[in-house]
């Protein structure tokens, strides 16, 4: 990116003349104003891709979500530092970046439940949760007083409509998919999930799947450590996001690894 | 001052001394009110509607001061067409009731409404909610309302029964508002009625002169005595 | 009297001393009026009494309570002559502005809906009961619309203080479909019912005919209160008035006007 010095970064929301948008913002301690540094919707999606993987699955009786969680530290408790989180009853939530961004993010999404809940009486749909969350997004790559999030969001619940699946992205975008895939991970992931005939699948099955794609999209090279977190919505569950029970994950590892074995 | 008087609050104010009811059954709800608007002792309107479209698919009666009813019925319009636009679906039943409830019961020393919402749509088909005076909301198979209801809860109770079809419970609506309006002075005029389904919304209309008639009391004084019977005590002579 | 500045609360006091003693609080005299409308064959007729009163007394024995909403929509007034003065000209203004924005011609309900809105927000404290008429794209519409912001469609209406008067007339001659001559003479006989009738109201009477084709106003279409020539003449005959003595003064005073400053204002 030719951001600094090229004259289009200097006022608040700039297009570059390639039609890109850059998000600049002065630094206010820095001596030096003409130094100004960019920070893109495209850098926004760096961070995103630095992330462990994530993945959402919506088949037919139900949704899963599985993320790869990166263990950075041995000292860490395990089951700590959720990346998969509950925004209401039926609706969870995986995000993909700045772990801290995805915190925030789920604050405002449960606001925006509860929001629903106490003009309407109503459970709210998964689309209109991530459409308030695109919006509210997309707010932040509009002013110069602020950055876009780093963090890709995967939403996944079942209610009125049957079970759904949202991708909002740092842009603002906001899509609908079958099965979903963000982070380091996610071409592959993506690769793997199109292989499969997700409206046919069970959430059990699918449950499985979503386990064998993200040992099958960890690369041990690089990164040592990693806990699989899944957590799932279906009539099981009496249609709550709740983790998938410990046997099932149990399961579901121990098949990932054969499988993993099998693949090599 | 030990209370707020709303009675002194509002003088001059426009008001439907109503009669109103909803009613569901299988394949719909039934809604239906009497016509009469009254300021003070006059008759200001005697062809009211007062069954209000809000959606395609649902209607609300309204009780209670004309000028806050109509309000709120607008601007729960509004933010039915908002939500349409934003869901690109009808709004259910449930949201909307939700929606009048919220205004009256964050309004509730401002505002003189008493409404019943009844509609159908694609989630759980016919239903009816009641929002009384302080801004409640009851979901309801069967719900009376305005100054002319209270006449009427006891015929309700004992005459409305479940698994009614649609022709049943619009003879009950006729009848239990034709009883109401018989007894309040604030309620009278026309029966207005509207059927909601799936298939859209029929309008009935009952004029004033073909109201269902019930037992309305006979001459007594003026009748002439019954032929008395032999066996009767005969009248004593007087000379 | 001493009046000190700021606010004068003594009218408070008064109230509530009389609160105390259990009595009533002064009554409020509502200004009276008897205004109509009218739906017929082409269109739609309003009608007005032409009485201003303050209290007991005649303010105006010939003012005009149909007022201008656009060229097809117009507007009667009851109530505080201020509150429907002033009300019908903010609405008319803003109906202006609004066939400006949207490039069309201005509808009934718009200047109905922009009304009561108006009115509810003042929660019954602008004292303005209006009758609202007028022809536009959805063809002839007929209002009334209540101060605290109720409104009612209806084929004939009236309202104000001889608008019982005036129903009376309505409910028992009304028909529908009549031509243009039945109903202005329904309506001036119905505004008849409220001058005669109705203390509040008196004078002559006005009609507005709104038709697709135009708006027709009659300004005391009927002049039933004319004032007679006297019968008499009251003036004292030249000479009546006996006098003793007599003076003239001259009242005009000469004064010398000097000129202080400057030359004069080019005023040229």
């Amino acid at each position: 990116m030719t951001s600094i010095g090229t004259g289009y970064d200097l006022s608040a929301s700039t297009y570059s003349p390639d039609g890109r948008i850059f998000q600049v913002r002065h630094h206010i301690t820095d001596p030096h104003p003409a130094q100004t540094y960019a920070i893109q919707v495209e850098y926004a999606n760096k961070a995103v891709e630095n992330s462990g993987t994530a993945i959402g699955l919506r088949v037919k009786d139900g949704v899963v979500l599985a993320v790869e969680k990166f263990v950075h530290s041995k000292l860490l408790v395990p089951g700590a530092n959720r990346r998969v989180q509950t925004v209401d009853r039926h609706i969870g939530m995986a995000t993909a970046g700045l772990l801290a961004d995805g915190r925030s993010v789920s604050n405002r999404a449960r606001d925006e439940c509860a929001n629903v809940r106490n003009n309407f009486r109503e459970q709210p749909t998964v689309k209109y949760i991530s459409d308030r969350l695109a919006l509210y997004a997309q707010m932040y790559t509009l002013y110069s007083s602020v950055r876009p999030f780093g963090i890709s969001t995967i939403l996944a619940g079942v209610d009125k409509t049957g079970p759904s699946l949202y991708v909002v992205e740092p842009s603002g975008v906001c899509l609908g998919y079958h099965g979903a895939a963000i982070g380091k991970g996610r071409q592959l992931a993506k690769t793997e999930l199109e292989k499969l005939k997700l409206s046919e699948l069970t959430t059990r099955e699918a449950a499985m799947e979503a386990a064998r794609i993200i040992y099958l999209v960890h690369d041990d090279n690089k990164e040592k450590e990693f806990e699989l977190e899944m957590s799932w919505v279906c009539s099981e569950t009496n249609g709550l996001h709740v983790p998938v029970p410990a046997d099932l994950l149990a399961e579901a590892e121990r098949k990932a690894k054969e499988a993993l074995e099998n693949f090599e | 001052m030990d209370h707020i008087d709303m009675d002194r609050l509002k003088t001059g104010e426009v008001n439907l001394g109503t009669s109103i009811m909803a009613v569901q059954f299988d394949g719909g709800v039934v809604v239906g009110a009497d016509s009469r608007t009254t300021t003070g002792s006059y008759i200001a309107n005697r062809v009211t509607d007062k069954l209000t479209h809000v959606h395609d698919r649902i209607y609300c009666c309204r009780s209670g001061s004309a000028a806050d009813t109509q309000a709120i019925a607008d601007a729960v319009y509004y933010h039915c067409q908002i939500l349409t636009q934003i869901h690109g679906a009808p709004p259910s039943v449930a949201a909307t009731a939700a929606s009048f409830a919220k205004l009256c019961y964050e309004n509730k020393d401002t505002l003189s409404a008493g409404i019943i919402v009844g509609g159908w749509d694609n989630e759980v088909g016919p239903s009816v909610y009641n929002i009384p005076l302080g801004g409640g909301l009851f979901r309801q198979p069967w719900a009376i309302g305005g100054s002319g209801s209270t006449y009427v809860y006891g015929y309700c109770d004992a005459t409305y029964q479940d698994g009614w079809g649609r022709d049943e419970t619009v003879e009950f609506v006729k009848n239990t508002l034709a009883l109401a309006m018989s007894r309040d002075g604030s309620s009278g005029g026309v029966i207005r009625m509207c059927v909601i389904t799936e298939e859209g919304v029929e309008r009935l209309f009952v004029p004033g002169n073909q109201l269902p008639k019930f037992w309305e009391g006979k001459e007594v004084l003026s009748t002439p005595l019954k032929k008395t019977s032999e066996n009767a005590p005969a009248p004593m002579l007087i000379e | 009297m001493y009046r000190s500045s700021g606010f004068d609360f003594s009218n408070s006091i008064r109230n509530h001393s009389l609160a105390e003693k259990g009595l009533p609080l002064p009554k409020v005299t509502s200004t009276g009026t008897t205004i109509v409308g009218c739906v017929f064959k082409d269109g739609i007729i309003l009608g007005a009494d032409t009485r201003a009163t303050e209290g007991p007394i005649v303010a105006d024995k010939n003012c005009e309570k149909i007022h201008y909403i656009s060229e097809s929509i117009r507007c009667c007034g009851a109530g505080t002559a201020a509150d429907t003065e002033f009300v019908t000209a903010t609405i008319s203004s803003n109906m202006d502005l609004h066939a400006l924005s949207t490039g069309r011609k201005p509808r009934v309900v718009t200047a109905m809906t922009l009304l009561k809105q108006h009115l509810f927000r003042y929660q019954g404290h602008v004292g303005a009961a209006l009758v609202l008429g007028g022809v536009d794209v959805t063809g002839p519409q007929l209002f009334t619309i209540h101060p605290h912001g109720s409104t009612d469609k209806l084929p004939y209406v009236t309202m104000g203080s001889g608008s019982l008067a005036a129903m009376a007339i309505f409910e028992s001659s009304w028909q529908p479909n009549m031509t243009r001559e039945q109903a202005l003479q329904l309506v001036t006989t119905a505004i008849s019912a409220g001058i005669f009738n109705d203390l509040g109201s008196g004078s002559n009477v006005d009609a507005c005919i709104i038709t697709a084709t135009g708006t027709e106003m009659l300004r005391n279409f009927v002049k039933p209160n004319e004032r007679v020539e006297k019968e008499r003449k009251y003036t004292f005959r030249r000479g009546a008035t006996a006098w003793k003595s007599e003076s003239i003064r001259k009242l005009i005073v000469n004064e010398q006007v000097t000129p202080v400053a400057g030359e004069a204002m080019d005023v040229s």
